[in-house]
């Protein structure tokens, strides 16, 4: 509680003032035991003078009150050691009288210097510390490579300059405001969105708070919050006129390092982002999840004796999961599409058998590929490459896809895997549409169709172009080559041998 | 199978594919009992124990592994998951944690039944021990150590056995590289996968007829391999059903 608090502030304060009053007369008593000393063993007599020694200490390092009540004890003292009768509080004759009173004046005046003297020193240090603090962060800002790196540089700076508590939110999250009392989180809203303004406000603590933003001009660098703890009048001034000081400055830097579109671009792609994963996301369950109970009906219905026996609604069951699957890899394609176009193709690299790749990828696609001759030719005694599986099989249904598509029913189509100097070769051969020398240099663009196939096979130009995308991520490239219109086309898939040799295999059979 | 049905616990939150997948197990003769939630299977698998687990990995309540996890913290059920396309990592993490094996959805029924028979045979052979496994033409004798195609002699190195040995008793189910690594060679070698591609591809030779066309020993792409019956009785029509037993005697 706030009044609690107060109370036990001035309790410390008077406590500070009590023990200050006791070093003074510790230190009384200490010169009152020398002069003592050096009046019974060296036979001094005039030694008052002693007495200005604690006096000027006191004021020094104690403060006034300490300093006054040193010089009135070293007054009463004096006066009984030295003047008239020895060792008793008469003053005998005016002489003394004056030379005690002049005594006095004097202490106060040396006390009273000292403490003055000793508050200079400390303000001066202060500038001190203060001025190389603001030269370092300065510097510190010049030499700040990126934004956060200032916006660390801030936070610090104001930390030391306050010695609370400081959170400052960069633009992207103000929303959250992670760090500032609750019932500060609307301020910094408010802040945000009113121009130019600050406001000061009051936590649950009764502590202070300043919320401002870095630059008055734009919120863009961010709102600070400061917690400027329970000081008030000139104080509160002092530090807010610093703060000010050091906000303006980094607000300069932030401004020539052109870090305001940087800073706006960033948010606008990071959201861009998170649509596009929320999409991948959404569509890859919520789609998929009809289509595999779709899919995975229709194959219990084709098998059913009380369908099988009628040839039509069997071959109905195949047609729904015909196109459940077509749906299926349509989908496949979207979300491909949209990984290649926000370059977030990443390989997995690994060592791969490429008969593998072609038995998977045709297997994948035995029901597309059903009404055609498919012959394999494969040199089983490729060298294993180092590529992402799932990629390169994925590129390789593409164009087994458009093989299939662009050839007529019954057309064969031939699949080899073969060495070619540094690479493997996996290519597709179909006897179909095949390219006029125009299509061939447009084929492989993102939604390129011909314009022969338009009207009578559907497509939607992503195949070869994801295959494309796929191969070129994992080091490879895709080759085209056709006769020309109605001489069938070939595919090819080149991936590169690797640099380093897998190891030989005795080495590994023992 | 055997006379007494099996039962099998579907775990799916989403209701039309536990409805095609309760068709789909009774008439192969399966009794059937749904999930919706992970909580609710764990339940349920605690409260009266299946055959066999269907897990669906996208449950609103737990993630698939930590389903897994629990259930083989005290069980041994034959399990199969669920999965979607292009989460091999995911699948490999899921088979490392017990899973027998997993499906991509969507998915023909006849795959995941063929799955889930050889999961259960699996698990039917680990209780009783078989001196010798058949695949097609190879078979395998487990307590000679030997290996016959077509009745011949088949000469194998160890680690070649080895690598056999561990596939075939997991047949039918896939097996994942890292797996075999570590059965075969030893933990320092889990990443070395070109030691399974030249091995698988010096088996082919040995055991498949056409070695570009294996019919026994299979490709999982980027998961691992699996041995399988060379010719699988192709997607015959489970037939009409065995009549629904009595629910309540699923188990054993």
């Amino acid at each position: 509680m706030p009044s609690n608090s107060k109370l036990k502030l001035r309790l410390a304060a008077i406590w500070c003032h009590l023990r200050g009053i006791g070093i003074a007369l510790l230190l009384v008593g200490a010169t009152t035991a020398v002069a003592v000393l050096l009046r019974e063993y060296l036979g001094i007599l005039r030694g008052s003078v002693l007495y200005l020694l604690p006096v000027m200490l006191a004021g020094y390092q104690l403060g006034v009150v300490p300093a006054l009540v040193t010089a009135v004890a070293g007054v009463i003292l004096s006066g009984y050691l030295y003047f008239a009768q020895f060792y008793s509080f008469r003053v005998a004759s005016p002489q003394e009288a004056l030379n005690l009173v002049l005594f006095m004046v004097v202490a106060v005046v040396v006390s009273h210097l000292a403490n003055q003297a000793k508050r200079h020193t400390m303000i001066a240090r202060k500038r001190e510390q203060e001025m190389s603090d603001l030269y370092a962060f300065s510097r510190r800002l010049a030499a700040a490579p990126s934004a956060a790196e200032i916006f660390v540089a801030i936070q610090n700076h104001l930390a030391n300059l306050v010695q609370r508590k400081v959170v400052l939110l960069s633009a992207a999250d103000t929303g959250h405001a992670e760090g500032v009392p609750e019932r500060l989180r609307a301020e910094v809203a408010l802040v945000e969105q009113d121009e130019g303004r600050e406001r000061t406000i009051d936590d649950d603590n009764g502590n202070t708070w300043l919320i401002r933003r870095v630059s008055p001009k734009t919120p863009d660098f961010g709102i600070v919050a400061v917690d400027l703890g329970g000081a008030s009048g000139e104080t509160l001034a002092g530090i807010r006129q610093r703060i000010d000081d050091a906000l303006a400055d980094a607000a300069a830097t932030l401004e020539r390092l052109d870090v305001a579109r940087a800073l706006n671009e960033a948010k606008m792609r990071s959201e861009t982002e998170l649509l596009r994963e929320a999409l991948i996301g959404s569509v890859s369950h919520e789609l998929r999840t009809p289509l595999a109970a779709i899919l995975g009906a229709a194959t219990i219905l084709s098998n059913a004796p009380a369908l099988a026996r009628d040839e039509r609604l069997h071959a109905l069951t195949g047609v729904v999961r015909d196109e459940a699957e077509r749906l299926n890899n349509d989908i496949q394609n979207l979300l491909d599409a949209t990984t290649i176009s926000s370059q977030q193709v990443r390989p997995k690299l690994q060592w791969i058998e490429p008969v593998d790749i072609v038995n998977a990828a045709v297997e994948h696609r035995r029901r597309r590929l059903a009404g055609h001759p498919v012959t394999l030719e494969l040199d089983s005694n490729l060298p294993i490459v180092r590529a992402d599986p799932a990629q390169v099989e994925q590129a390789l249904v593409q164009i087994l896809d458009n093989a299939a598509k662009y050839s007529s029913d019954s057309a064969p189509i031939h699949v080899r895997a073969r060495l070619n100097g540094q690479f493997v070769v996996l290519s597709v051969h179909d006897r179909g549409a095949g390219l006029s020398g125009e299509e061939k240099r447009q084929v492989g663009g993102r939604f390129f169709r011909g314009p022969r196939h338009a009207a009578t096979t559907s497509g939607s130009g992503l195949g070869l172009w994801i295959a494309n995308a796929f191969i070129s991520a994992n080091g490879g490239k895709v080759e085209v080559e056709s006769e020309g219109v109605d001489r069938g086309t070939t595919v090819a898939i080149h991936l590169p041998l690797p640099g380093e040799t897998a190891p030989s295999e005795t080495t590994i059979d023992e | 199978m055997s006379e007494i049905p099996s039962s099998v616990l579907v775990v799916d939150d989403e209701i039309q594919i536990r409805r095609f997948l309760r068709t789909g197990f009774e008439l192969d003769g399966f009794t059937v009992r749904e999930a919706e939630t992970g909580a609710e299977a764990l339940r349920a698998a605690t409260l009266k124990p299946s055959d066999l687990v269907i897990l669906d990995l996208g449950l609103p309540d737990m993630d698939g592994a930590d389903v897994l996890e629990r259930l083989r913290a005290w069980s041994t059920v034959p399990l199969i998951v669920l999965s979607v396309r292009g989460s091999e990592a995911e699948k490999v993490r899921l088979l490392e944690l017990g899973a027998d094996d997993y499906v991509v959805k969507p998915f023909g029924m006849a795959e995941l039944l063929a799955r889930a028979h050889s999961a259960l045979r699996r698990q039917l052979r680990a209780a009783h021990g078989e001196p010798l496994v058949k695949f097609g033409p190879l078979s395998i004798d487990f307590a000679a150590r030997a290996v016959f195609i077509n009745d011949q002699r088949v000469a194998l190195t160890p680690k070649e056995y080895r690598l056999l040995q561990i596939l075939a008793q997991h047949s039918g189910n896939v097996v994942t590289h890292q797996f075999l690594l570590r059965e075969v060679w030893g933990n320092e070698h889990i990443d070395d996968t070109h030691y399974l591609r030249i091995f698988v591809r010096k088996l082919r030779r040995k055991i498949e007829a056409d070695p570009t066309q294996p019919r026994i020993l299979l490709t999982e792409l980027g998961v691992g391999y699996r041995l399988v019956m060379a010719d699988p009785p192709a997607a015959t029509p489970s037939g009409p059903a065995a009549p629904k037993p009595p629910s309540g005697g699923g188990h054993q």
